[in-house]
């Protein structure tokens, strides 16, 4: 329970100001140094531009006390954001999306003489399927002449990342989880295949900058080469030459295991129309106002909730199968969905400064519903978590679930099984129920038609 | 007419990467205005008239903008 200021454990390195939480809401101190800027941002017509456009998160001005009256200028409190992710959290499309909407803020605040002073990828959040920049603080007048400061931040947040992941493996979006101020330019040059060198963006942007990083690491810049070394055309330059390298990167989710997944499983079609319709009356039962769908793949169950209203993170393993999700969300303009990349046997861990700057997932919950659909098998039997392990972690993350049971004779626990020994004695639908109970009390218990699955509804025991 | 770079630039640059933008700028900005003007010429030519075009995500925006330039 936040009573006191209570300074947010991401804001501390701008002394433009901070994130502070009273009594649970969240308000940031805009700090007298950064009076000027504050004012040009919000008279020059910018702000309004920015929220029209759905570019830059909305805020009041309030009269809340500052959490550092001798520094403080204003109080402002931002639009709440339904769920906070991180980039190695995004799919190939969201982080490019991400990528976008700051050189496009960028390029729209030099139109008014305003410039972003950083390009970090935790300054971006999605909203309603779309990347949102949450920092208001992170504009400052610009000065005609000076270089963008933020251009070694972007590449390494964006730009980086992104080339790595369309060329090299898309699993390379985790060195972000290691690299908490994006990944080092030499790195990534090391890693990209030979032939980016020939293209123009990446070559300049990546493997030169990297080196020029390198051969310059020490040396001091004078005043008068900063002051008239970068025009406003050139800034312009740099901005659309990013813009285009970003661009030109592209990822196909192909080869996955999960391509072809609904035309594979054990539904006929009328069978997956009547799973559809269970679910969606056992989500009505719980009247939640969040939910997170686990193993959502595309997340075609996770719009049960979301078509409701409802705001719903739809987390899978499977880069392609959220990125074919977000395209979708993109696509049709859905509300309330956030598709997300997340390895439950190794979930997003607390990181950045003492472990706090970036929560873990589960402490972005509890929900009010989680949903793990055509999960447990692999779980219990691909990675050997007894099921009494499974049902304590969900248990932590939400008062009620609706879980698939999936049995032994299901074609798809066949086939994990099918290459190893069958250790799993517990696992059964006496042993499934009696493990859960001890977390749960089963509430509902519907079979799903055509198969051999059982759909549940239970509920955390207080 | 003294300028004092930002003094709210907390983040580090990176001496490379300023320098690395210096090296490229001449480079950037020539081909940028050569872009803008031939985007000018290209309207002219097809006949749009002075319509805001609402800038989307993946339109380049700057052209508009650069227009406002006092260099």
């Amino acid at each position: 329970m936040m009573t006191n200021n209570n300074i947010h454990s991401a804001s501390f390195r701008d002394p433009s100001g901070f994130l502070f939480w009273f009594d649970g809401v969240l308000y940031r101190q805009v700090n007298t140094s950064y009076q000027t800027h504050y004012d040009a941002l919000m008279q020059s017509g910018l702000y309004t531009e920015l929220v029209k456009k759905g570019y830059l998160v909305k805020h009041q001005e309030v009269e809340q006390k500052p959490a550092f009256p001798e520094i403080a200028y204003k109080v402002i409190a931002p639009e709440k954001i339904p769920f906070v992710s991180y980039p190695y959290e995004w799919s190939f499309s969201e982080l490019k999306d991400a990528a976008l909407l700051t050189l496009d803020v960028c390029i729209l605040a030099l139109g008014k003489d305003l410039v972003l002073k950083d390009a970090s990828a935790y300054n971006i959040q999605f909203v309603n399927g779309r990347p949102v920049l949450i920092d208001t603080l992170s504009f400052e007048k610009y000065q005609e002449g000076a270089p963008w400061v933020a251009y070694r931040q972007f590449c390494q947040h964006f730009l980086a990342p992104l080339a790595l992941m369309a060329y090299t493996d898309i699993r390379l979006s985790q060195l972000m989880r290691v690299y908490i101020d994006g990944i080092p330019l030499d790195l990534a040059s090391k890693l990209l295949p030979g032939n980016t060198q020939w293209k123009l963006g990446i070559a300049t942007h990546i493997h030169i900058h990297a080196k020029t990083q390198q051969k310059f690491a020490g040396k001091a810049i004078s005043q008068e080469e900063k002051q008239h070394a970068v025009r406003k055309t050139a800034m312009l330059g740099l901005l659309d030459s990013l813009k285009g390298t970003v661009n030109s990167l592209k990822w196909e989710p192909s080869g996955t295991e999960w391509a072809d997944y609904y035309d594979i499983t054990n539904y006929s079609g009328e069978a997956f129309e009547e799973k559809k319709s269970v679910i969606q009356k056992l989500i009505d039962m719980t009247s939640p106002a969040s939910v997170w769908d686990l193993g959502a793949n595309n997340g075609i169950f996770s719009r049960l909730a979301s078509e409701k209203g409802i705001p719903t993170v739809a987390a899978d393993i499977d880069p392609s199968a959220v990125e074919l999700g977000y395209l979708q969300v993109k696509k049709e303009k859905t509300k309330n969905l956030l598709p997300l990349v997340l390895d439950l046997t190794n979930p997003s861990p607390g990181a950045g400064w003492n472990n706090e700057e970036r929560q873990s997932f589960t402490q972005r919950g509890p929900v009010d519903l989680v949903m793990a659909l055509a999960l447990i098998h692999h779980l219990a039997i691909s990675n050997n978590v007894p099921l009494e392990r499974v049902a304590k972690c969900f248990a932590q993350m939400g008062k009620w679930l609706i879980i698939e049971f999936v049995p032994k004779s299901d074609s798809q626990v066949q086939r994990l099984l099918s290459s190893r020994l069958d250790i799993f004695d517990g696992y059964s639908e006496v042993g499934f129920e009696e493990s859960f109970s001890k977390y749960y009390t089963i509430e509902q218990k519907v079979p799903v038609k055509d198969s051999q699955r059982i759909l549940y509804l239970m509920r955390v025991i207080e | 007419m003294h300028i004092k770079l930002i003094t709210l630039m907390y983040l580090d640059p990176g001496s490379g990467s300023f320098i690395l933008q210096i090296v490229i700028a001449a480079v950037l900005g020539g081909a940028y205005a050569v872009k803008v003007y031939w985007k000018k010429i290209k309207k002219l030519f097809t006949g749009k008239t002075g319509i805001d075009e609402s800038v989307e995500i993946s339109d380049s925006t700057g052209v508009e903008q650069s227009e406002n330039d006092d260099q």
